[in-house]
């Protein structure tokens, strides 16, 4: 255990000042941003909605309409391909599988950085769901802050939803980017099977592909007959299971 | 008895389709040596260190490191031994501090270290810069600092001083001395033969992959009338040729 959490910390000072990185920030606020100008512009409104009783419901929604269809796969995508990418575009997966560590450990401890990045993110991304509703008033004096008090557990209950909705999308371009040093080939499959689950999002067998499911949370289907959330989990284990053992068993280790 | 820091038994290599790299290397480093592995582009040594370091899965031969099997004892052995192989692997968006401290983490050695391989490489001024801004002889520089962060016993050196300026060679060859001293053993492969022949106490030439001579600088010499290395090497390698 003491490997992986030096391991882990290794991983974590790697990603500094990485694309990847900044995308976390950016990505997070991104929307919240956009959200808070487009109600200070709108301040007759403003005022009504924030006396709504469920006007944390409606911001919830707004953000992670936008988030959860577009770009919560698409950064995801990114971000992972480019944690990847780093050891192929540095030329150190070399250093790396000579150091005292048993690849196991290298394979989690990456792995665990890029799920420590999403839960980053999402804590972000949930703090700008909050700003959407606080922000906007402070510019104006007949604007009172939001009536309703946030419903911190059901933002975090729908948050561990996405979360796990995810996961496939993370597990699948993980394993992409450890295979491919070809920043494109991670890029360009993850880029196409989320095109390819926006068109399948209302074919009935739409969520078999696993880049469906964040978006399955705004078009009904998580409460039809299948439980899209374990199809998520499902796929997410199956490919980091898969992940694991093309890593480990491949001949030329850096 | 010599003592030996690193032995290969009938290692041999072939990648899929193509003919052998190497057909039954016995290579036999000696501890505290500073081992020359020369050859020719193509003759198999960075094969052989790839394989050396269990970057390339072994098809067959023996391994030992420390005088163990290095597969089976691939956790024990890596805390003792630094290498460079090919260019250097630095991370471009960190400073010269940063990268070191990456690999401080996980060998868990001395935080001090840093300093002390950036002052032997001549690194500790780079302050903020990135590595990605460093010339290639930098670069290289931050490569062997980073193969002696965790002082290591056997230093595995592919090209080092690629990229150097000729008072970087000179620099790093005294460096090299000065290691060895100290007791490391070190296995460097170059092209460069002149710096080879001020550096090394003993040679592997290795051509079409397999060893055409082993031994000491002085073995190679004898019954040479003084032909320098070079002489020697290109003498050995056409008629094998």
């Amino acid at each position: 255990m003491t490997g992986f959490i030096h391991s882990f910390g290794s991983e974590w000072l790697k990603k500094k000042r990485t694309a990847a990185s900044l995308l976390t920030v950016i990505g997070s606020i991104l929307i919240p941003v956009i959200i808070i100008i487009a109600r200070i512009d709108d301040p007759s409104a403003l005022a009504v909605a924030n006396g709504q009783p469920r006007i944390w419901e409606s911001l919830y929604n707004r953000n992670w309409q936008l988030m959860g269809t577009l770009f919560l796969p698409m950064g995801v995508v990114l971000a992972t391909s480019l944690i990847t990418q780093l050891e192929f575009r540095n030329n150190t997966w070399k250093q790396l599988c000579t150091t005292p560590q048993s690849l196991t450990t290298i394979f989690l401890a990456k792995l665990a950085v890029i799920g420590v990045m999403l839960l980053e993110f999402f804590l972000l991304f949930t703090v700008g769901i909050w700003l959407t509703g606080a922000v906007p008033g402070l510019f104006f004096r007949n604007v009172a802050y939001p009536a309703e008090a946030f419903p911190w557990k059901a933002v975090l209950d729908g948050s561990a939803r996405f979360f796990l909705d995810i996961l496939p999308v993370v597990a699948l371009q993980y394993l992409l980017g450890l295979r491919f040093k070809n920043f494109l080939i991670p890029l360009g499959v993850g880029l196409g099977l989320y095109v390819a689950s926006m068109i399948a999002v209302h074919w009935r067998y739409g969520y078999w592909i696993p880049y469906t499911y964040s978006a399955y949370n705004f078009v009904g289907r998580a409460a039809e007959k299948f439980h899209t959330h374990y199809w998520a989990a499902g796929y997410a284990l199956l490919f980091t299971g898969l992940a694991y053992i093309l890593y480990i068993t491949r001949k030329e280790k850096g | 008895m010599t003592t030996l820091s690193l032995e290969t038994t009938g290692l041999s290599h072939r990648f899929s389709g193509d003919a052998p790299v190497l057909s039954g290397l016995d290579l036999r480093v000696p501890e505290r040596s500073i081992y020359g592995f020369l050859g020719p582009n193509g003759a198999g040594k960075t094969t052989t260190l790839r394989l050396v370091l269990g970057l390339l899965k072994k098809q067959q031969g023996e391994i030992r490191v420390f005088g163990k099997p290095f597969a089976e004892n691939r956790m024990a052995i890596l805390p003792k031994l630094g290498s460079l192989i090919e260019s250097p692997s630095v991370y471009s968006q960190l400073t010269a501090v940063e990268n070191l401290r990456v690999l401080q983490k996980i060998y868990r050695c001395p935080p001090d270290r840093i300093g002390h391989v950036l002052r032997l490489t001549g690194l500790a001024d780079t302050g903020k810069k990135k590595a990605g801004r460093f010339s290639l002889g930098m670069k290289q520089r931050l490569g062997i600092a980073i193969a002696l962060l965790n002082d290591p016993a056997l230093l595995i050196l592919d090209e080092p001083t690629n990229g150097l300026d000729p008072e970087g060679i000179i620099e790093m060859r005294e460096l090299f001395r000065e290691l060895n001293r100290q007791g490391v053993t070190l296995l460097v492969s170059s092209h460069l033969l002149a710096e080879m022949e001020k550096l090394v106490t003993h040679l592997g030439i290795i051509h079409k992959g397999q060893l055409l001579f082993q031994g000491t600088l002085e073995t190679l010499r004898e019954g040479r009338n003084g032909d320098d290395l070079e002489t020697i090497f290109i003498h050995l390698t056409k008629k094998r040729a």
